[in-house]
């Protein structure tokens, strides 16, 4: 396994702004996560994709850190979506029980599309 | 022939990294399957974060144990702490959000802790909980070398 802990990539295209999330996003880094969401929500970004291809694993501080995103943009009238849930991935989402509380896309290119 | 690490950390959740990477190590060089690693990971950390969190509302600095023990047929995760008595097998399911609203992560990691592992088990003993996980998968041929 990767021990690097989560590394968080953030690129533009066109005027949907996308975070790129690698590695593993757990009680230890989920705060981080959170600020830096809150972070483009408050800077005016209204088009976020949360590309989830290289999340190893992640656990219910994710989670929390996903819905209060949720929560800010939706405050901000500005669009917070989730894409590319690997199998282990979209299993916790499952067993979570939030499969059906995001928006969730399978690709980053559908995800953009719908939001371009 | 089964290998055991002990740790102990404090009730900083920055501090979690040290068992993830302990868990990582041992699970690698003994070739624990991903399949059984990666859950092994998740629940380690929502039932220690729980820990950290809530065992202790007082605050102050407090130790955390954890012993990591892999045999040739699984892993066991034990944690140890002396905070308040919570036993996570009783703990309520997560409440369903009203209509309309979105639901709160609140008593979501616990859920999902029993559901990724084979067994979840507590006990208080001497003032301490003893919370323990127990993955059932076929450990590697590394473990037969060692």
């Amino acid at each position: 396994m990767n021990t690097a802990a989560l590394t968080i990539g953030e690129s533009h295209e066109g005027n949907v702004c996308v975070v790129t999330l690698s590695g593993r996003v757990d009680s230890t880094n989920a705060n981080d996560l959170m600020a830096r969401l809150k972070a483009l929500i408050s800077s005016g970004e209204k088009s976020i994709v949360v590309d989830c291809g290289a999340v190893l694993y992640l656990t219910s501080a994710a989670f929390r850190a996903l819905l209060v995103a949720t929560d800010e943009a939706e405050r901000n009238a500005a669009k917070f979506v989730l894409c590319s849930l690997g199998g282990h991935v979209r299993e916790l989402f499952e067993m979570g029980g939030f499969l059906d509380v995001f928006s969730i896309y399978s690709s980053r290119a559908e995800a953009v599309a719908k939001l371009a | 022939m089964i290998r055991s690490v002990d740790l102990v950390i404090h009730n900083d959740l920055a501090e979690i990294a040290v068992v993830r990477d302990a868990l990582d190590q041992l699970g690698g060089d003994l070739q624990v399957p991903m399949s059984a690693l990666m859950p092994l990971q998740v629940a380690l950390d929502e039932v220690v974060s729980n820990v950290v969190k809530y065992s202790w509302p007082d605050g102050g600095k407090h130790e955390v144990f954890v012993r990591i023990t892999v045999s040739a047929t699984g892993v066991a995760l034990d944690i140890f702490d002396d905070g308040r008595p919570f036993d996570p097998r009783v703990a309520p399911e997560p409440i369903p959000p009203p209509k309309g609203q979105r639901p709160r992560p609140g008593g979501v990691g616990i859920h999902m802790t029993k559901k990724l592992v084979d067994k979840l088990a507590y006990e208080r003993v001497d003032g301490r909980n003893h919370t323990s996980l127990i993955k059932h998968c076929a450990v590697g041929v590394a473990l037969k070398e060692v």
